[in-house]
């Protein structure tokens, strides 16, 4: 009896020498970092001030300092290319990633990258966003971003009430509620032509209802046995759109008209809907003064029922040549932490969500995004969007908005509007080396 | 005694070494760049792919040569609203009128504003609905004047121009003005005495004496229109569509889809465009100056 209490009491003196043990290990963990410098190379936009107080968080709890390059959007590309190229890029950077980013844009993720495969924080980001994070089965990066309804119809709710209008799920309604409205002396839809990236997301933001057509073209896309040309879906979809803006449904200017005044013109009810985000109901809400109601559906051009899911975003990577990849990863650690990401959510004014698996944060959901969520059937929600659902096609959204301009003012052919586009894929997966185009 | 005057040519190292360095150097590199596949993906990897990209540039689908039109019909649309306003505007303001260093002023101020600048002013200005120019139409009745001003494919070039010319002109002028006060006023006396009226003295004194200022126009006028870019890409951004696309906006679109090596080929042929007709015009001014 006295042997086994002895030996309690041993192995209990041993648990409570080893208690401060571990807690100096711990604290030896983040001292190990004392006085390193973490440096982070970021486009503007992409961390803003939301990262802010968990930086400043971060570098106290480990004693080191963050050096945040952030670079204008327009330089950010080159600047990145030319520091990976150089072998002098900072601890951390950022790209805007997609299913075929990596591939595309960091070429060589096992030269530049370190691979976090089997990182506590993989659980943390759904399925939908790993494959951005993801190449050849590792994973390199982490994206932290918003599952907010992008660029849906955004429509004031009150004013189709009054004139009677159901929300339109096929072309077909949203030509007779577009009628209705222009009767009335309103701009039915305010497309804001003159910005240059907004008026093709009618276009690609339905990739899903293209799929549906034909079945496997996204593949096909990919593997270069698939065209957008001659694609009636796509051809119908445009030939809509034309439709649209020769009746006038656009606006009398649409193409010389910027987004500066879509407030405004929401507020003084000149027009009824929009492309927009589901935090523009907020802004409305905030900005316009005004008691209407709005709400959120489904582009319905080519009678579209799917949902945008849109898998890219910006996200971070490790610098596989930085002299930290401990605090890289501590790094990475930290900001997947419960807090960190409330943290996050919380100073970011535009997110009403964050899209990560941890039912510990505390989303911000609008009422009128939950209606519409709620609204739309889950399995069309699978099917990603076009620009980013398909290899090289975001590449050439611009001059994709050129062309559709070109084919509303009668100086293009629907068709070649499509052969563009092909083109163009070839020519980014010729520079790209792909095999499927070779 | 001329000796003293002549300065060492080792003077020169320092001003060719720089001219060389920032000019020669990467110029030459661009040429050579231009015979290369150099994208934003080769990350270092460059390979050499002869005239690939100058066949891609004149055979492919996309309109690159309308491109080159449009900049060679700037080049001359530029040219012409600018000179001809602005030695007139010179001649009225080498005279003796009242306040003319107020407008002088005036005139030249547009010229030293940023294109950025401009652009954001312009584009208000040009709006369909609010901008100040549909505004006061309407304004004074002459609501059927109205234009979609950025926006329409027969008005686009001409709010191009009309913006161009405005910020151009007073620079032009400027160097007429320059001109013109180097020419002895005893020409025009002796002119007036013969019986010349105002064309005779323009035609057989002002022009003839004003060459020099008319080729430094022609020269910097020519080079800055097929160079255009700035004017262009803060109004439409080559658009409607692709309605006022010129060389340097399809370059630069192809810079930002990562092809260095196209991007640099069309520079290249621009390059090749503008050395051809500056010295074209500069020895015909040359030829013209020897003869008077």
């Amino acid at each position: 009896m006295k042997k086994k209490l002895v030996s309690a009491m041993l192995c209990a003196a041993m648990v409570a020498t080893m208690v401060p043990g571990t807690a100096m290990a711990a604290d030896d963990a983040t001292a190990d970092f004392a006085g390193e410098e973490l440096s982070i190379l970021v486009s503007t936009g992409w961390m803003d001030n939301r990262y802010d107080e968990t930086i400043a968080r971060f570098e106290e709890t480990y004693d080191v300092t963050v050096d945040l390059q952030t670079i204008p959007a327009d330089q950010y590309s080159d600047v990145l290319q030319s520091k990976l190229s150089t072998d002098s890029c900072a601890d951390i950077f950022w790209i805007q990633s997609n299913p075929f980013a990596i591939g595309s844009v960091i070429v060589d993720p096992e030269k530049y990258c370190i691979d976090f495969t089997g990182a506590e924080w993989e659980s943390k980001m759904p399925e939908t966003r790993l494959s951005s994070c993801t190449f050849n089965d590792k994973l390199y990066g982490l994206q932290i971003w918003h599952n907010s309804p992008e660029y849906v119809m955004v429509y004031n709710k009150t004013l189709f009430e009054e004139l009677g209008i159901e929300i339109p799920t096929t072309y077909a309604e949203l030509l007779s509620a577009c009628d209705k409205i222009a009767a009335e002396g309103i701009t039915p839809w305010f497309l804001p032509g003159a910005d240059g990236w907004q008026h093709q997301l009618a276009f690609f933001q339905i990739g899903g209802v293209y799929e549906e057509a034909t079945p496997g073209l996204y593949e096909g896309l990919n593997n270069n046995t698939a065209t957008f040309a001659d694609n009636e879906k796509m051809l119908e979809v445009l030939g809509q759109f034309k439709e649209l803006s020769d009746k006038g449904y656009f606006g009398e200017d649409w193409i010389g008209t910027d987004s500066s005044n879509m407030v405004n013109e929401f507020g003084d009810r000149a027009c009824a809907m929009a492309m927009a985000n589901s935090s523009y109901i907020k802004q409305l809400q905030e900005e316009t003064g005004s008691d209407d109601e709005w709400g959120l559906f489904l582009l319905p051009l080519g009678d579209n029922d799917t949902f945008p899911t849109n898998p890219a975003g910006p996200t971070m990577f490790g610098y596989k040549g930085t002299e930290h990849e401990d605090l890289v990863k501590a790094f990475f650690d930290f900001v997947t932490t419960t807090e960190s990401l409330q943290e996050i959510l919380d100073n970011s004014p535009s997110y009403t969500n964050l899209d990560m698996n941890d039912d510990g944060i505390e989303q911000h959901w609008l009422p009128e995004e939950e209606e519409f969520m709620n609204s739309i059937d889950k399995t069309k929600m699978s099917t990603p969007v076009l620009q980013t659902g398909t290899k090289y096609t975001n590449d050439y959204w611009s001059n994709f908005g050129a062309d559709l301009v070109s084919y509303c003012q009668g100086t293009m052919e629907a068709n070649d509007v499509l052969k563009n586009m092909d083109t163009n894929r070839a020519e980014a997966a010729k520079v790209a080396k792909d095999e499927a185009w070779n | 005694m001329n000796k003293k005057r002549i300065y060492p040519s080792w003077f020169l190292i320092i001003p060719i070494a720089l001219y060389a360095i920032f000019f020669l150097l990467p110029s030459a590199l661009g040429v050579g760049y231009s015979f290369t596949d150099w994208n934003a993906r080769s990350l270092g990897e460059v390979n050499f792919i002869g005239f690939e990209n100058y066949k891609e540039i004149f055979t492919s689908d996309k309109d690159y040569l309308t491109g080159i039109g449009h900049t060679l019909m700037f080049t001359v649309v530029s040219n012409i609203i600018k000179l001809i306003p602005a030695l007139l505007l010179a001649i009225l303001l080498n005279e003796g009128m009242k306040a003319k260093g107020l407008y002088r002023t005036l005139l030249y101020l547009p010229s030293i504003l940023p294109f950025v600048i401009i652009g954001l002013i312009f584009k208000s200005i040009f709006n369909y609905k609010t901008g100040l120019l549909n505004v006061t139409l309407e304004a004074l009745h002459l609501g059927f004047l109205k234009q979609k001003w950025l926006s329409d494919l027969d008005v686009v070039w001409k709010s191009i121009f009309g913006v161009d010319a405005w910020r151009g002109i007073g620079y032009v002028m400027t160097i007429f003005i320059a001109g013109l006060s180097a020419i002895p006023k005893s020409y025009y006396e002796a002119a007036q005495i013969d019986g010349a009226n105002f064309w005779q003295r323009l035609r057989h004194v002002t022009l003839p004496m004003l060459s020099g200022s008319i080729m430094i126009n022609l020269v910097f006028g020519i080079t800055y229109g097929l160079k255009v870019f700035d004017i262009v890409y803060v109004l439409t951004n080559g658009g409607p569509g692709h309605a006022t696309e010129v060389l340097s906006t399809y370059s630069y679109q192809l810079y930002s889809t990562g092809q260095y090596g196209m991007s640099t080929a069309l520079n290249t042929i621009l390059l090749v465009i503008t050395a051809i007709i500056g010295v074209f015009v500069v020895r015909q001014m040359s030829k013209q100056e020897v003869q008077q």
